[in-house]
């Protein structure tokens, strides 16, 4: 009865996934034929490639900033929202919102907002006086990423709120209560039964983010295509630019092998960090 | 006291931060592109349709559209079956095979998508599934089903064992009792799951965008792509476009708010 | 390579030839056009020309020294036009990027269409980015795409080497209808593949009606540039509206920073291939020399502050908007600048961007990136089609349409500008020497020419140089490397 789903999974998911191994020992520009090149692509891009470490380095950038700040903010505002009341109800609807839209659309919007010169941002800082803080957010290489980062936080953080709500209201009330009679302060009730409590939705919230950071492809090809000079490109954008920019068809799989490593080393770190039981009752 | 004041405060920030960029988009759909330059935020001074006519004459949105619809209804309704089929089977299984096949599929669930965009395109072009939407349908399948199956299955090992003794005793087959008993019990998980697997495959950009070059194939977010023009982007015709794309979603969003909200955080926490 | 050699010398007689074929020019005594250009009348434009037919007027000094509307001989080609070729019945995909002239193809399509029952041409088009990086994977997998265009350079060659180029050599509409020297871009060894439609100018257009009420001339050679900026700044005005944010935009001056920049083409086209193979990298002497113009361009104000952040969205506006002096991408940005503010129309001339105080070699760059091909893998029912088609836009009539509606220059025999002001005023470049634009001459454009453009447009930020020049030389080899 699985067969249908173990076909298809295999055939079109894992049968792709190794012959990424296969092509990233060729050197092919999808024209002429395909040259065996056995392990020299990752050579290169292990020693000669500063460009990709670069970007490499970008993306880890990226994952971290847009991790801590999410996972921060859902965890907060799912606390501030923790009461079922009207207010807080229509409030988790509205934070969902962006959720709901394709990321072209919120690239788009983004790319809009950041306009140097009559987007809503800059304009709004030259109105009240900070000329100064009205930055190139989009076209410096110094703030690019991170103006991608924070427009993926405002699309992601509704959903991460969801989740944490899901997980905080599972916390048994008695235990607030106790610890009011106790006379403990927020933060210690924060830090003592928040926080512990929490902690294996925290695992799932740092996973799912994680790995939406990796898959950033859309906002980045929406918004700065990977400029200026590369400071917004991430490693999926780069396998693209590499296959259907370059048409170096081999180096670019040679490029999804290292995703497809890194993502899986840093899942396992987490998984032993935060003790995530995946399947398991 | 200093928590209530800075809980508003935090939460009053939030709420701008979506409720502006949304209200310059849907204003900006009934205004002029030099309004919304220079005044964003403010109501359109005349209320003009003349964007949408714009769209639906020039923009030729009909068929990305009907492509989206397509392309997100099928996958939608044959992951579902294939997933459910898979997970149910795989919640039954106690043996070593059924471990091995959830760890497999779990593997799909940290690897992401895009690792494959070669191959994918490779393969395609040989078999002449470029171009086609039935070859999107395929990929989105293959891609969706681990977190289809991790869903489903979790959603069936938690279903208390008496309602299949019950079929069990009468010597009903796995595919009977499947049908029979786990599926229509199964619909608001199912449900929750289409809807989440919906936005997926309707927010798809990049199978699509190496995939599908003949315009008649193409889904929305390429044609929302398309409107950034070479010399100048008409934001006006953007925001309009924006719309549109986003009215499935919205409506569902509005109508199976619960559902919707389940299906895109399903299988996140456990109890 | 010797397809470009070809292309390149044989511009030469391309600039003059079109200058012979087709200037006329109006009798312009102010820049706004009331006055239809006649026969012996005065004129103020000199080089101007109304079209490329056998009655076209070019504006040029009689024999008292004073600039007259003269008749032009058409030289270069003496055979008559075709008419259009009929087509069979079925639908195809016609590929392209110019989103901009979408409404006017339409309407010509319609045309062919009434002309040609049951035939139907659908238009397919992306911007000129994707089109770039896409185009020939798509149309490789699309039969479908019977006709579609290539830009002059590396896609050409892209395409060529595909064997998706039909030979056109031997079509009548091609031999008749185009103005024979225009076919070079389109022309490898000796056989046509490709027919080059609208010749476009990538030279920097100016408000020529804030610099008459300001008295103020277009600058003729670096020095007097450099001073010329100081002034308009002063005045309060952006002097170059220098779209730096995105790079496509903003590549385009870099023709006229090369076009000066070696003592002859040779030499120029030479150092071009050194640096796109990786033989040589941007530290050599002559491309600093580029680099630290830029940076004396930014430092005397004539790029708005905070450069790197001004994009092709507000540079067009503030031009149109009277905030900024010239636009310097080409006479393809016109269209976009009377869109945004229709007073615009007519107050537009073109300038040649002079980067050296000695003479310069060339005056003006030209291009053409909008050559139409029929795909040669498309069934031969479609390519029949493609063929009729191709040949319809040949017609002067359709022609015409095109090169009115859109403010493009075409390369078509016995097209009359006159409807068209904007046409008219910036024609005048047609009869300077021209340079087939030099940015594609680079093959490698990912690897190669994005990093190149993007280091001068960091320099033109205020970037260091040396930094600069030596990192992107960096990526660069190791792109190429690997």
């Amino acid at each position: 009865m699985a067969l249908p789903a173990v076909a298809i999974y295999s055939f079109l998911y894992l049968y792709p996934a190794i012959s990424n191994l296969l092509y990233s020992t060729q050197r092919w520009d999808g024209v002429t034929k395909a040259q065996f090149v056995g392990l020299h692509n990752f050579k290169y891009l292990a020693t000669s490639d500063d460009l990709f470490h670069k970007i490499v380095a970008n993306n880890f950038r990226f994952s971290f900033v847009v991790v801590i700040l999410q996972t921060l903010f859902s965890l907060m505002f799912a606390i501030f929202l923790l009461k079922n009341t009207k207010a807080n109800i229509f409030l988790r609807t509205l934070f969902f919102f962006p959720t709901i839209l394709s990321s072209v659309s919120v690239g788009l919007i983004w790319t809009f907002l950041y306009n140097p010169n009559f987007g809503f941002i800059n304009a709004s800082l030259k109105a009240i006086g900070l000329h100064k803080l009205a930055l190139n957010w989009l076209s410096d290489g110094r703030y690019s990423l991170y103006s991608i980062a924070i427009a993926q936080i405002w699309f992601h953080t509704g959903q991460m709120i969801v989740i944490y709500l899901a997980g905080l209201q599972q916390i048994p009330a008695e235990l607030y209560e106790a610890a009011d009679v106790d006379g403990a302060t927020r933060w210690q009730q924060f830090r003592n039964i928040t926080w512990p409590m929490a902690l294996p939705t925290t695992a799932v919230v740092v996973a799912y983010t994680t790995i939406q950071t990796f898959r950033a492809f859309d906002l980045v090809y929406a918004m700065t295509q990977g400029g200026p000079m590369n400071s917004s490109d991430l490693i999926v954008t780069s396998i693209y630019n590499m296959a259907f920019g370059a048409y170096k068809f081999g180096y670019a799989s040679a490029e999804s092998v290292v995703l497809v490593v890194v993502v899986l080393v840093i899942t396992w770190i987490q998984r032993r960090t935060l003790r995530v039981d995946y399947g398991s009752k | 006291m200093f928590y209530n004041v800075s809980r508003r405060v935090l939460l009053a920030i939030f709420a701008i931060a979506v409720i502006v960029p949304s209200s310059i988009v849907v204003l900006g759909t009934f205004k002029k592109d030099i309004e919304i330059y220079t005044k964003p935020l403010a109501f359109p001074k005349h209320w003009s349709l003349t964007n949408f006519y714009n769209l639906i004459h020039q923009g030729n949105v009909f068929v990305p559209f009907k492509n989206s619809l397509i392309v997100a209804f099928f996958s939608v309704f044959f992951t579902l079956l294939i997933a459910s089929m898979a997970a149910f089977a795989i919640s039954r299984m106690i043996t070593v095979t059924g471990k091995v096949l959830f760890l497999l599929f779990s593997l799909g669930l940290a690897i992401p998508g895009q690792v494959n965009i070669i191959p994918i395109y490779l393969l395609f072009v040989k078999l002449h599934l470029t171009n086609s939407l039935i070859g999107l349908i395929l990929v989105n399948i293959a891609i969706t089903l681990p977190i289809s199956i991790f869903i489903l299955t979790t959603f069936f090992r938690d279903l208390p064992k008496e309602m299949f003794e019950v079929a069990g005793i009468d010597g009903a087959g796995l595919f009977r009792t499947y049908r029979s008993i786990a599926l229509p019990l199964s619909r608001p998980a199912m449900g929750a799951t289409g809807i989440f697997l919906f936005v997926i495959c309707w927010n798809d950009l990049l199978y699509p965008l190496m995939l599908i070059t003949q315009s008649d194939k193409k889904t929305l977010p390429l044609t929302l792509i398309d409107f950034r023009g070479e010399y100048a982007t008409s934001y006006s015709m953007l925001f309009t476009a924006i719309m549109v794309a986003s009215v499935p979603m919205v409506l569902m969003y509005i109508f199976m708010q619960k559902s919707f909200v389940a299906g895109l955080t399903a299988g996140a926490v456990k109890g | 390579m010797k397809n470009k050699g070809m292309q390149i010398s044989a511009f030469r007689l391309g600039a003059i030839a079109v200058m012979a074929i087709g200037l006329a020019s109006a009798s312009l005594t102010s820049v706004s056009a009331d006055s239809t250009p006649t026969f012996g009348t005065k004129c103020t434009t000199e080089g101007a020309s109304t079209g490329t037919s056998t009655n076209s007027l070019i504006c040029q000094k009689g024999d008292s020294g004073a600039l007259k509307w003269a008749r032009v001989r058409i030289s270069s080609n003496r055979q008559t036009p075709v008419p259009a070729l009929h087509a069979n019945a079925g639908t195809i995909e016609f590929h392209h990027w110019r989103a901009e002239d979408k409404a006017v193809f339409a309407d010509i399509i319609s045309k062919f269409e009434a002309a040609n029952p049951g035939t139907h041409i659908v238009q397919v088009i992306e911007s000129s980015n994707d089109y770039t990086n896409l185009a020939f994977s798509q149309i490789k997998g699309n039969p479908k795409s019977a006709i579609f265009v290539t830009s002059r350079g590396g896609q050409f060659t892209q395409f060529y080497n595909g064997g998706l180029l039909r030979d056109l050599s031997n079509e009548r509409f091609v031999k008749s209808n185009v103005i024979s020297s225009a076919l070079t871009p389109g022309t490898v060894d000796g056989k046509v593949y490709g027919v080059p439609y609208q010749s476009l100018f990538n030279d920097p257009i100016y408000n020529a009606d804030m610099f008459a009420k300001n008295g103020w001339s277009v600058p003729k050679n670096w020095t007097s540039l450099l001073a010329f900026c100081k002034t308009v700044k002063a005045a309060g005005i952006i002097p170059f509206a220098w779209p730096a944010a995105t790079r496509g935009n903003a590549g385009q001056i870099m023709n006229s920073f090369l076009m000066n920049s070696a003592p002859d083409l040779a030499t120029l086209t030479s150092r071009i291939a050194a640096i796109d193979t990786g033989k040589a990298d941007l530290t050599q002497p002559w491309f600093v020399d580029i680099a630290t113009k830029y940076q004396q361009m930014n430092a005397a104000g004539c790029f708005p502050s905070n450069v790197t952040g001004y994009n092709d969205t507000v540079a067009p506006a503030d031009f149109a908007s009277g905030k900024a002096a010239i636009y310097p991408t080409g006479t393809f940005g016109m269209s976009t600048v009377t869109n945004l503010n229709p007073a615009m129309k007519g107050k537009m001339k073109i300038m040649s961007l002079i980067t050296v105080d000695t003479k310069p070699l060339y005056e003006g760059i030209t291009n053409n990136t909008f050559i139409l091909h029929v795909n040669a893998k498309s069934s031969s029912r479609d390519q029949n089609i493609a063929r009729a088609f191709l040949s319809f836009l040949t017609t002067a009539d359709i022609a015409q349409q095109y090169a009115v509606g859109t403010s493009q220059h075409v390369s078509i025999v016995n097209v009359d500008y006159s409807a068209n002001i904007d046409l008219l005023n910036t024609s005048d470049i047609m009869g300077k020497k021209l340079l087939l634009a030099p940015r594609f001459l680079f093959n490698n454009v990912t690897t190669v020419r994005n990093p190149l453009e993007d280091a001068l447009i960091a320099i033109g930020g205020g970037a260091d140089i040396t930094k600069t020049l030596t990192d992107t030389s960096k990526t660069i080899k190791q792109g190429l490397g690997a």
